[in-house]
């Protein structure tokens, strides 16, 4: 693509989530989520190849649909309420409304099907860009409407994590994969939304390190199937020790970083006295867990059947900087015995 | 405390920076050197109970041995694994003893641990070098099943105990070992109180393991190369056995009734299992599921909670491990020659390995619970506590005793006595390493006969 159109796809990306992240009116809110629509667009189209007109597609209607939905129950709570702050919903009507739209905005379940296929069409770059970045301006605007009632945020989070998990299950294409882990780490997200909004913050800082340097290791491996992770050792080596454990993180085992979130979230779970759910989002997340390990076994605990002589391919340096990979593995892998430093940082 | 945990920790680098030609003695002559000096946790003659303090770990009567027996398993691991190592990259061999390394000092953490958080992360943490030893260098492709079996059945049950856990931590405010002992205990509604109580024992019922939970063991265990089988059967399972006896104290008045079904199923695994092992043609799975027995009757110990149960179940514990990773060896030893676990295709060996047939005596008699070897000290307390608690118990621990000796005798029989099967020409005389290996197991079991006191646990 040409570097003024992709710069600027890029800059309008950018200035969609900062419209949203700045506003308080409906009006307002909405546009930043319509240009960072559109502005992905392109970037979803780039390569102009039928699978991945067919995702942009489908991801422009879904968006469309609840970007309407969007507005609809912005203007229903503006002629309800007398006035477009969003922080003011306290009619149920409207901030269920605006809680689904923004939950078909993000993929939550039960309105999470277009994830996978969307996501399946996509090049790896721009899948990423889906998966972390696309996610955060939806999540602010649930989080500034503040429903009084939790229920429906527990809802759809456990459903998320739980069909998050099982999704996954048959896949073998590792973007639809991601698509299901983003499911279920949503899921987390928005169920302790509700109850402390600084760590559902704390959670996805963390999902957007760990996501970034898988996406960045299938990037540099150029690798979009099982299939073709088990050849991994035979072009960057490396990768075979810090791909499985930045998986693991991603299941959340401790003593990897991505059992903060996980325990942090079930200790404000305990605290609210929702045991029960704090078990059942626990053991699902183990449906989660089965498939990593799966990614695992077929990149390193494993040799491929096939000649490996035969498939030797030429080691070149690696086209793009990989001090990023560097930065975001280390964090994925080492950062736990760091967490009460970062839970001092938390404004609670 | 750091007097070890650091050069442990420093044995990685070393690892990674020694040349080739070094690579094994060195690993195994630093880790000698640090099993010695863990030697002086067995020293503690102390007011409070815990000695070698500092904020985050100590150690008292009950975790010492165990401490112990982790850090004087990693040269054992070392030795037993560099035969079939030799053969791979370099790198590789430098991964693997990366990862038993790893074990130990997760595994010194988690002993040492004097909070009840800090136990569980590294209780979990011992399981992904586990679950990479087993996957990567497991012989068989069955071993990928035993990977995920070993490590979703131990997090099914780890996942409740976390949230037990955090319950306790927001009801009382700390979970530190020293103050647990002295909290009030925390009420709420019956029913909740319950399932509180069985989500904080069912990890460790699991991980020790408990009869009708179990089905990872055989599979782990013999899937695993010999260095994984050595750590899991000597040290992994005490994880299970020392995290109950840890929490017990504070699950109380509750334990009377609710531990009912756990010590029945404990007694009743004794015998099921033991029956198994007789119909076994598997060598490790023999060995395997001879360690499901013994642990069925520490859980059954730990569960009654009298001092000299516990002590039974702590001195087991560690005769067990000695015990059973001294067989993993000399079920490796026929491995490596025949390349086969099956009992049939090896046997009456006596004819073709005398010496080894010493060492498969010795540590068959161990098996069996022998006097005087701490085996039938640790066996013979439990059996008496269980008989104080219920005279009922007799039958089971009785026929599970018979039972033991049965298999005992039958491995020993039929792996050595007998005639030697026609295609066995001839096979490699044991090498001296592994004279040395099997020395360093049952000396120690040996020599304990003469000191029990240092495995007491909290009656010494």
């Amino acid at each position: 693509m040409a570097p003024p159109i992709y710069s600027a796809l890029i800059i309008s990306l950018g200035l969609g989530t900062t419209m949203t992240f700045a506003s308080t009116h409906w009006y307002l809110a909405w546009m930043g989520i319509e240009i960072n629509t559109l502005a992905i667009i392109p970037l979803m189209a780039q390569n102009h190849i039928p699978r991945a007109i067919e995702a942009t597609t489908k991801y422009f209607f879904v968006q469309a649909t609840a970007s309407a939905t969007l507005l609809f129950a912005g203007i229903s709570n503006a002629f309800l309420t007398g006035q477009w702050d969003i922080t003011y919903t306290p009619y149920t009507l409207t901030s269920t409304l605006i809680t689904l739209a923004l939950a078909m905005k993000i993929g939550l379940a039960p309105l999470h099907s277009w994830m996978p296929e969307v996501m399946q069409g996509l090049n790896l770059l721009t899948g990423l860009i889906l998966s972390t970045w696309q996610k955060l301006a939806p999540l602010y605007l649930i989080y500034q409407i503040q429903p009084n009632n939790p229920n429906i945020f527990i809802a759809l989070g456990l459903l998320s994590i739980i069909v998050g998990g099982w999704g996954g299950f048959n896949q073998v294409q590792l973007r639809k994969i991601l698509a299901y882990s983003s499911i279920a780490h949503l899921g987390w997200m928005i169920l302790i939304l509700s109850f402390s909004p600084p760590l559902a913050l704390l959670t996805i800082i963390i999902y957007i390190l760990m996501t970034f340097s898988l996406f960045s290791s299938f990037m540099l491996t150029r690798t979009t199937h099982i299939n073709s992770l088990s050849t991994t050792w035979a072009k960057i080596p490396i990768l075979t020790v810090s791909t499985p454990l930045i998986l693991l993180s991603l299941g959340g085992l401790p003593p990897l970083t991505g059992f903060m979130p996980k325990w942090m979230i079930l200790q404000e779970l305990t605290k609210q006295s929702l045991c029960p759910l704090a078990t059942m989002a626990a053991l699902s997340s183990l449906f989660s867990l089965y498939f990593y390990l799966r990614l695992s076994y077929a990149m390193t605990l494993t040799m491929p059947p096939n000649n490996p002589a035969g498939t030797l391919p030429w080691r070149l340096n690696p086209r793009h900087n990989t001090l990023p990979l560097a930065l975001t593995t280390t964090s994925t892998i080492c950062l736990l015995p760091m967490t009460p430093a970062i839970m001092s940082l938390m404004p609670f | 405390m750091l007097k070890i945990l650091i050069p442990s920790i420093l044995l990685l680098p070393s690892t990674w920076l020694t040349p080739q030609k070094y690579l094994w003695t060195t690993t195994l002559s630093y880790s000698l050197l640090i099993a010695s000096a863990s030697l002086m946790w067995l020293a503690t003659p102390s007011e409070t109970g815990w000695s070698f303090l500092n904020c985050l770990m100590a150690s008292d009567p009950i975790s010492t041995p165990l401490l112990v027996l982790t850090c004087w398993l990693l040269p054992l691991m070392v030795l037993a694994s560099q035969n079939h190592l030799m053969l791979e990259p370099i790198n590789r061999q430098r991964t693997f003893i990366s990862l038993l390394i790893s074990l130990q000092i997760f595994l010194i953490l988690a002993f040492s641990a004097t909070e009840l958080i800090m136990f569980y992360i590294m209780f979990e943490a011992t399981l992904i070098p586990t679950l990479i030893i087993i996957t990567r260098w497991g012989n068989q492709m069955e071993r990928l099943n035993a990977g995920t079996y070993f490590l979703f059945y131990t997090l099914a049950g780890s996942l409740p105990l976390l949230i037990a856990l955090l319950l306790l931590q927001n009801s009382t405010g700390t979970l530190s070992f020293f103050t647990i002992p002295y909290l009030p205990s925390t009420c709420s509604t019956p029913w909740a109180h319950k399932m509180w109580w069985t989500a904080c024992l069912l990890a460790f019922l699991i991980k020790m393991p408990l009869y009708g939970a179990h089905l990872w063991l055989p599979k782990a265990h013999v899937e695993a190369p010999i260095a994984g089988s050595m750590i899991l059967a000597a040290v992994l399972l005490k994880l299970g056995g020392y995290g109950m006896m840890r929490i017990l104290i504070i699950l109380d008045p509750l334990t009377k009734e609710l531990s009912y079904p756990f010590i029945i199923l404990a007694l009743w695994g004794v015998i099921m299992t033991g029956s198994i092992c007789l119909r076994q043609t598997d060598l490790k799975a023999l060995i395997a599921y001879s360690s499901v027995s013994h642990m069925g009757l520490v859980a059954a110990g730990i569960l009654i909670q009298t001092p000299w149960a516990f002590t039974g179940a702590l001195i087991l514990m560690i005769a067990h491990g000695l015990t059973s990773s001294a067989l993993f060896c000399l079920a490796n030893t026929n491995y490596e020659r025949t390349h086969s676990r099956t009992m049939i295709l090896a046997r009456g060996l006596q004819t073709l390995l005398p010496l080894t047939a010493v060492w498969w005596f010795i540590a068959t008699l161990a098996n069996l619970a022998l006097p005087p070897l701490p085996n039938l000290m640790g066996e013979l307390m439990i059996i008496t506590s269980l008989f104080n608690w219920s005279m009922w118990t007799l039958i089971l621990t009785g026929l599970g005793t018979l039972i033991t000796a049965g298999y005992s005798l039958y491995m020993f029989l039929m792996t050595q006595h007998g005639q030697l099967p026609h295609h066995l020409i001839s096979l490699n005389p044991p090498h001296s390493r592994e004279h040395l290996l099997l020395t360093l197991h049952l000396m120690p079991l040996l020599l304990l006969i003469l000191k029990p006191e240092l495995i007491w646990g909290w009656n010494a």
